[in-house]
């Protein structure tokens, strides 16, 4: 029996359980698929938001400021990589420059610090180099740019050092509570139970509240498709330019130009509601209009410098058509206590989990008293980058072990040693996709040309792979048919 | 008859014109060519077509799990799968040097399966 | 820090052909740095035959090819540090080393680019659709089969008509996969002639020109393509799409040569070739710092690139020795009309240079000119030019005496 159930492990589910692992309580979180970072977790534009775009008072202004403060801690505890970049709104005329000041009193409302509107060309190519045409800007100093799948990889891994169990490729199917006690059953059959029962399922959490007897919920799925471009590119870009907020699609902010911290650069997302809420895919449509809208925002690329495309899934609660800002759910439902709703977590969905988190744990302690853990370790002790050392360094570690001199993927400098710390990843998460998120190899320009055959080779001969052992990143997603030549 | 074809000996690629007459094989006639070796290329596409095939063989114990092995002279292009069927079944244990032959008379052709390549023995 | 007179940096066929030649030719210090533990390069995949008809005036397979060239490193007992990865490169041709044995800094007076090439991905052409597994370049899957052991599927679509994709089709049916198709987007092929028929026709596989793939199908493995044919601008026509099942897709749409540290270390590149900008003694704009093989552009035949290894050679060799001049001026040299591009890229004009280059599209009975303006300084007819066979025209220093400009174009 589990004092807390959390269904779903992306960034939002696992900072709950990061949050709550500081307290004596058994916890588990089921996620199902084979990793944590494969929902919108994983697939988004990774800017820490400072919270100007929410309507004063809700909960996405309150935790998304909040969040982006208790954010920068949780950073340095869990080494994500983070820069404190910035971000600008271009306007190109007169009607543009309106909504500046517009978005630029809600920050203020919301208590965002540091917004500015800047007028004139100079000024704003001054602040961002790059922003060409545009005759103002809203200069946003807390924005900032990091990896989220790291995030959500850091909060999941530390949850689990302090004991919370992980359970991965298991999607909870059935849940029924008797006598105060949520049974929970997956796709296999196996049962778990719990006293708590938290509802962090993205874009399947109107799906879920359901099975757990709470209707009344709808999330319609709104693709967002991305184009990156090559890294070299990078010193051209400063921080993120957005334009002013699309008001085609809801709570969208439009098509924008954002580093990462990886390196390439990111445009997108675009905004289109469809029905499959696993429907990742790029349309070549979008990728014109992703190429022109980008160009018309960023003109510095070129067809050829894009190394790759992607797209993520928002869980949005508002149907096409409809414009009017919806606020996250984030409650107790009355009509089943002890089940925590967590309903259409969109953006700034990640820059609010640390808020989140806090939300969630208060209302529990509401109820129960919660007791600190004595041996409770913030830090995340993984996911040290031995490019990012001094070279004395790395030739003393190179020294040391082998595995830290032999160079693995050739495009991001990753070194065998970390490639296997991936692999030995503590969620036991196996699929390829998993080794590349963790090492962040096979990801540079080559996509893996170099490195996916040598971590092939070490899973094979280090941690004895069978050809059909190995997945790129969900069940089914074999690799090979088997042997060219087969040993019987 | 005439007859249009790539010659395949070399990267040049001739685009052979051939003029022949089946029942007199020594009547050929071939344009195009940049070598001598066209002509007879052409010969041997009409009146019996042959290829080379290199493929690989498992082997054991060696630093890699393959040999890659080539046949010596080229087989009718029918019999190719006949040949593969013989390589496929050959298993093979580390070290092997490249150039050994490792099937004479693959298949009842004439040809040999020779190793290309020399793998070393681990542990 | 250690000093070596010349360093080179990858031991495929251009590399080791450089080594041995500078041995061969008196330059004693010479040291070989390859990241793999084998040396060779791209060739211990390619395990078909084709290789060394030029330079060993036989037709080997990509292994024998290596092993050739390995013997003569070992006969002059050539310095070579194998399983080391050159991490940085850098503008005062100091370089970082890495490799089991430990990671050091080390110097060279002259240093030869031998890197080859990688493949453009499937991020790179645009490709439409769900990310699913399944989806391989030519050569990654080349080499998980000829030297991992591994089948890759068994229902194949190969997109792209180069000789790496033209090879594997084969490949795979002799193996016991089904190659349902091959897709060009071009109304040629960008693979040799030779390869079609022995790859293809041999088989029964299709190619379809003017046709690509729009769309992939399938969440967890490939579960299928959708395809188009292409109008005369290459764009798709509407109503042809058709759908083909399979659970594998096969790119072979390019080369790109591999040229990231000599990015870093400020050599400067070119927008065509993707290799570095090189003048008549294959050097950079870095002086000392010269380039051969893939790296300096895609080559179709091995042996070519090991030709341009042993005339860096000779270069190099002359640049230790303090021989090799500044020129008074370089001249650029224009890719005109037909042409992609020519190398080199920079000449004096008073040395003898074989100028290699590539067609835009395919010809027949065409000239080929070397010229000055309207000053003729060469010309050479040719029956048959295609974009997939690298091209070559010899020009002496006395042809180019007094030149001013200099434009490489087919008419
Ligand atoms: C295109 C895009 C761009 C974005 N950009 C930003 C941004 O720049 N900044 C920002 O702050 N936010 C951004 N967001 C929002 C942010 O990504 C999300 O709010 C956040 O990732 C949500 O986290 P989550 O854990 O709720 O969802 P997810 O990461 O989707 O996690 C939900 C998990 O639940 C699992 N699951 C579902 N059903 C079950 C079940 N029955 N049993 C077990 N497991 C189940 C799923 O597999 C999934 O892993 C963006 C979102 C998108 C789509
Ligand atoms: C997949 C593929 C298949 C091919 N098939 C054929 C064919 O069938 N027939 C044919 O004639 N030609 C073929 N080619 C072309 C032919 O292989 C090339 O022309 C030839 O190999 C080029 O030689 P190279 O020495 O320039 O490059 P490569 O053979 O690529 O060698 C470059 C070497 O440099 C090493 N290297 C790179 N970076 C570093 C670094 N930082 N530190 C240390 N070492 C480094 C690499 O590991 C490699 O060994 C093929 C090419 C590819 C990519
Ligand atoms: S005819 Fe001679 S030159 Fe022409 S392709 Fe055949 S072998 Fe090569």
């Amino acid at each position: 029996m589990f004092d807390v159930g959390i269904v779903g492990g992306g960034a939002v589910g696992s900072a709950i359980a990061y949050e709550l692992s500081r307290f004596r309580l058994k916890i588990a979180v089921f996620e199902k698929e084979p990793d944590v970072c494969f929902g919108a977790s994983g697939r988004n534009s990774g800017v820490l938001h400072a919270g100007f775009y929410y309507r004063p008072g809700s909960l996405k202004a309150k935790l998304c400021v909040e969040g982006n403060k208790k954010m920068r801690e949780w950073f340095k505890l869990l080494k994500v990589p983070f820069k404190a970049t910035g971000k600008v709104l271009l306007a190109f005329d007169e009607d543009e420059v309106k909504e500046l000041y517009k978005l630029k009193e809600i920050g203020d409302a919301n208590g965002v610090e540091g917004l500015e509107v800047i007028r004139g060309r100079d000024k704003v190519n001054q602040i961002c180099p790059g922003a060409g045409e545009a005759i103002a800007c809203l200069y946003s100093p807390m924005t900032g740019i990091f990896s989220s799948y790291l995030l959500t990889i850091a909060l999941a891994e530390t949850a689990h050092q302090n004991g919370v169990k992980y359970f991965l490729n298991c999607k909870i199917v059935d849940v029924r509570k008797e006598n105060g006690t949520f049974k929970l059953k997956d796709q296999r059959g196996e049962r778990y139970e719990c006293r708590w029962l938290i509802n962090s399922a993205g874009v399947y959490s109107a799906e879920f509240s359901k099975i757990v007897g709470v209707n009344g919920y709808k999330i319609y799925p709104c693709r967002g498709e991305y184009l990156l471009l090559d890294k070299a590119l990078a010193p051209l870009l400063k921080m993120p330019i957005y334009p002013v907020p699309s008001k085609e699609v809801g709570g969208a902010l439009g098509v924008h130009i954002t580093p990462t911290v990886e390196g390439p650069i990111l445009i997108g997302p675009s905004a289109e509601y469809i029905d499959d809420p696993e429907g990742y895919e790029s349309t070549p449509e979008i990728m014109n209009k992703l190429f022109e809208e980008g160009y018309k925002l960023w003109p510095y690329f070129k067809k050829s410098d894009v190394i790759r495309s992607f797209s993520g899934i928002r869980a949005k609660p508002v149907p096409p058509g409809e414009k009017s800002f919806f606020d996250f759910v984030i409650k107790e439902e009355e009509s089943i206590p002890n089940f925590i709703n967590l309903v259409g977590i969109e953006s700034p969905g990640l820059t609010s989990a640390p808020a989140i988190a806090r939300m969630v744990r208060e209302i529990i302690e509401r109820k129960e008293k919660l007791l600190i853990k004595e041996d409770f370790e913030p830090r995340y002790l993984r996911g040290e980058r031995f490019e990012e050392l001094s070279e004395e360094e790395k030739e003393r570690r190179a020294k040391e072990d082998p595995k830290w001199g032999e160079i693995i993927c050739r495009c991001e400098k990753i070194t065998k040693r970390e490639i296997i710390e991936a692999i030995e990843n503590p969620l036991s998460a196996k699929t390829l996709a998993s080794i590349k998120y963790r090492a962040r190899a096979m990801m540079g320009r080559c996509q893996g040309g170099y490195c996916m055959p040598k971590i092939i080779e070490i899973l094979e001969r280090e941690f004895g792979y069978k050809p059909e052992d190995f997945q790129l990143h969900k069940e089914g997603s074999w690799l090979f048919s088997g042997r060219m030549r087969k040993d019987d | 008859m005439t007859k249009e074809m790539i010659c395949i000996l070399c990267p040049n690629g001739c685009n052979l014109v051939v003029y022949f007459d089946e029942k007199n094989p020594d009547g050929f006639k071939v344009e195009n060519a940049l070598c001598p070796k066209g002509k007879e290329y052409a010969q041997s596409e009409i009146l019996d077509p042959r290829r080379t095939i290199a493929t690989s063989v498992r082997v054991e114990d060696g630093e890699i799990p393959l040999v890659s092995v080539k046949i010596d002279r080229p087989i009718p292009k029918n019999k190719i799968f006949d040949v593969m069927r013989e390589i496929k079944k050959l298993k093979l244990k580390a070290p092997i040097r490249s150039g050994t032959i490792l099937i004479s008379k693959v298949a009842g052709t004439e040809a040999n399966v020779i190793a290309t390549k020399t793998v070393e023995r681990v542990k | 820090m250690i000093e070596r007179d010349v360093v080179i940096i990858g031991a495929g066929p251009a590399g080791l052909a450089c080594a041995v030649k500078l041995k061969e030719i008196g330059v004693s210090d010479v040291l070989l740095v390859e990241r793999e533990k084998k040396l060779g390069g791209i060739l211990n995949q390619c395990i078909h035959d084709g290789f060394g008809l030029h330079n060993f005036k036989e037709s080997l397979t990509g292994p024998e090819y290596i092993e050739r060239y390995v013997e003569r490193l070992k006969k002059f007992n050539i310095d070579v540090l194998s399983d080391t990865m050159v991490v940085n490169l850098f503008q005062d041709k100091s370089m970082i080393l890495s490799g089991p044995w430990g990671r050091e800094r080390i110097r060279a007076k002259a240093i030869v680019l031998a890197m080859g090439c990688r493949e453009r991905t499937a991020g790179a052409i645009g490709l439409a659709g769900s990310r699913p597994a399944g989806i391989y370049t030519a050569g990654v899957a080349q080499r998980l089969m000829n030297i991992d052991n591994y089948m890759v599927g068994n229902e194949v679509v190969i997109l792209g008509s180069g000789d790496v994709g033209l090879i594997m089709a084969r490949r795979l049916t002799l193996e016991g996969a089904r190659v349902l198709m091959v897709l060009e987007k071009l109304p040629y092929s960008s693979g040799l002639p030779r390869n079609i028929v022995q790859c293809l026709e041999d088989y029964g596989i299709p190619l379809y020109l003017k046709t690509t793939v729009t769309k992939v199908y399938g969440k967890a493995r490939v579960e299928g393509v959708e395809y188009v044919s292409l109008d005369d601008d290459g764009k798709p026509i509407p109503g042809s799409e058709r759908f083909v099942k399979c659970d594998t897709l096969l790119l072979s749409v390019g080369l790109i040569p591999e040229n990231e540290l000599s990015r870093e270390a400020g050599v400067e590149i070119h927008p065509i070739t993707g290799g570095p900008i090189v003048n008549d003694t294959y050097q950079t704009n870095i002086d000392g710092v010269f380039a051969a093989g893939n790296v300096l552009h895609v080559h179709d035949l091995a042996d070519w690139a090991s030709m341009e290894g042993e005339l860096v050679a000779e270069f190099a060799k002359r640049y230790l020795e303090g021989e090799l001049s500044k020129a008074k001026r370089w001249i650029d040299v224009k890719a005109g009309k037909g042409i992609r591009y020519v190398l080199p890229h920079k000449i004096s004009g008073e040395r003898d240079v074989n100028f290699l280059f590539r067609v835009d599209s395919p010809y027949k009975n065409r000239y080929i000119i070397v010229r000055d303006k309207d000053r003729v300084i060469k010309k050479r007819r040719v029956i048959n030019l295609h974009p997939a066979v690298m091209e070559n025209i010899n020009v002496k220093s006395e042809e180019m005496k007094g030149i001013e400009s200099l434009e490489v174009m087919v008419e």
